[in-house]
């Protein structure tokens, strides 16, 4: 495992070593693509000089209340469904039908609903991430081996004891792996939703950047969404191996 | 005076032929009986109609001298497949029938240790079901269903994939237990030889139906040897040669 990890970073570094190589030696403009010398310039001068510190913690805040809005409701509406076979089919369509509307086509929209700013682009993330969340928690919930439901009916739980002490814990592997597609997500929705409906924020500062030709300072804010969302998903999977205990948990069924 | 009866049962899935027909059986207290048949002639769906998992058509189960409707605090189920919960430990799934319905006590706790050192795992209350092989889970699952002393125990086939040798020790374990707890069982099996070995008396089933009861006359404690005595062979030949002329 150390020895791949070792060569997962030879590889990075390797990569990063082509690309800073190849534009001094082509003499690349930095107006196409600056080296990663230049970009790690302009990162650092941005962070010290504290310009990209209120872009990041807009787009940060609209992760996080977007991320939390989405998943959470995402979670209680697929609990609700995974519950009640008569909401499912009643409102299933419906829930499919508002997931298949491209979600970045609604940004006009929700401009006029909820003006520029923050509001619009929080709502549009909660929507992107409300979707794998609410699937996953049906799914698993739809997957409880019949013999373990059985063995409650047959203990006398109640309806809220086998949710919560049997599917929810069955299903807990397939809601933490919703919640990691919808971690990445979150950031995909919060910088688009910026582009659009934004004068704030990591999304509004690649926009201007561009405006201004300045390609260092898109790779740089590139470049600190990337360990951000990063940084989001290793936090999804610390809080996954904790609620789990071990992988090794987690893949091993009763044997039937 | 009969503590279990099934009183002329009949059941059908949705929308498929009728599976068990006026089913009719009584256990004294204390009685194990065995229901033995071919996959598929309707032995589970008996068992889980006495059981109240499911509810017949017609007829009625009685458990002493009341109308079940659902399983009740009387009742231990022991399911083919040992269906642990992989998240708790050995101790917390035999304890999972008290923890439902209130705090477990520091007794309890207690008595759930003891069966688990009666089935031979005190060393491995604190791992997790994968830790453990096939059999050990089939042990943890009959500690769990005699946790709660129950006075009747149903059981499907729960030692149907274990090994020839696992599994005779396993009877010989869940035996005992039995007769320390004064539990009655009702259990389902395809295998003759554990049908004889376990049982006071044997039922053979066919085609959703009930055929006549055999007494199982040999004597108490059974040990593993009585499998290689003549009694013993006699006695599966019996009830092999009733198979082959009933079903």
């Amino acid at each position: 495992m150390k020895r791949d990890a070792f060569l997962s970073t030879l590889l990075g570094l390797a990569c990063v070593a082509a690309w800073e190589t190849a534009v001094r030696l082509g003499n690349t403009s930095p107006l196409v693509l600056p080296a990663p010398s230049v970009v790690a310039h302009t990162l650092w001068q941005g962070l010290s000089n504290g310009y990209l510190w209120p872009h990041i913690v807009h787009t940060l805040t609209e992760v996080v209340l977007g991320l939390w809005l989405g998943a959470s409701m995402g979670f209680l509406g697929g609990v609700v469904l995974g519950e009640s076979a008569r909401w499912r089919s009643v409102l299933m369509p419906y829930v499919v039908i508002s997931q298949v509307v491209p979600k970045l086509a609604l940004a006009p929209l929700f401009i006029v609903w909820f003006g520029f700013g923050t509001l619009p682009t929080v709502v549009m993330t909660a929507l992107i991430c409300f979707f794998p969340l609410l699937e996953n928690t049906i799914t698993c919930m739809q997957q409880v081996d019949a013999n373990q439901l059985a063995l409650f009916r047959m203990l006398r739980a109640s309806r809220w004891q086998t949710l919560w002490r049997l599917k929810l814990p069955v299903g807990l592997a397939h809601i933490m792996a919703g919640l990691r597609v919808a971690v990445v997500l979150a950031w995909v929705g919060a910088v688009v939703g910026e582009f659009i409906s934004a004068s704030r924020g990591l999304g509004a500062l690649i926009i201007a950047a561009q405006g201004s030709m300045d390609t260092p300072l898109m790779f740089a804010v590139l470049t600190v969404i990337t360990v951000l969302g990063l940084a989001f998903y290793q936090l999804c999977e610390w809080l996954e191996r904790h609620l789990l205990g071990t992988s090794s948990e987690l893949s091993t069924r009763t044997p039937s | 005076m009969n503590f279990l009866q099934l009183n002329g049962l009949h059941f059908a899935y949705p929308e498929r032929d009728e599976v068990v027909h006026d089913v009719r059986l009584q256990l004294a207290p204390g009685e194990i009986h065995g229901l033995i048949g071919r996959s598929g002639c309707g032995k589970t769906t008996v068992l889980k109609l006495a059981a109240g998992l499911l509810t017949p058509q017609q007829g009625q189960v009685q458990l002493q001298g009341q109308h079940v409707q659902q399983p009740t605090a009387e009742m231990g189920f022991v399911f083919q497949a040992p269906t642990l919960l992989n998240w708790l430990t050995v101790l917390d799934n035999v304890l999972l029938p008290l923890s439902l319905h209130g705090h477990v006590t520091d007794s309890q706790r207690a008595y759930g240790l003891a069966l688990l050192d009666q089935v031979g795992l005190s060393a491995h209350s604190n791992d997790k079901p994968h830790q453990l092989s096939g059999g050990q889970q089939s042990r943890v699952a009959i500690a769990r269903a005699l946790i709660t002393r129950p006075a009747v125990l149903f059981m499907d086939e729960p030692f149907a994939a274990l090994d020839a040798i696992t599994r005779e020790e396993l009877q010989r374990d869940f035996l005992a237990l039995c007769h320390t707890q004064g539990t009655a069982v009702l259990f389902v099996t395809h295998d003759i030889g554990e049908a004889v070995y376990l049982a006071d008396q044997v039922s053979l089933m066919h085609a959703g139906r009930l055929h006549a009861a055999y007494p199982i006359g040999l004597p108490r404690p059974r040990q593993t040897a009585m499998r290689y005595t003549p009694a013993f062979n006699a006695l599966c030949e019996q009830l092999r040669h009733a198979m082959d002329t009933t079903l």
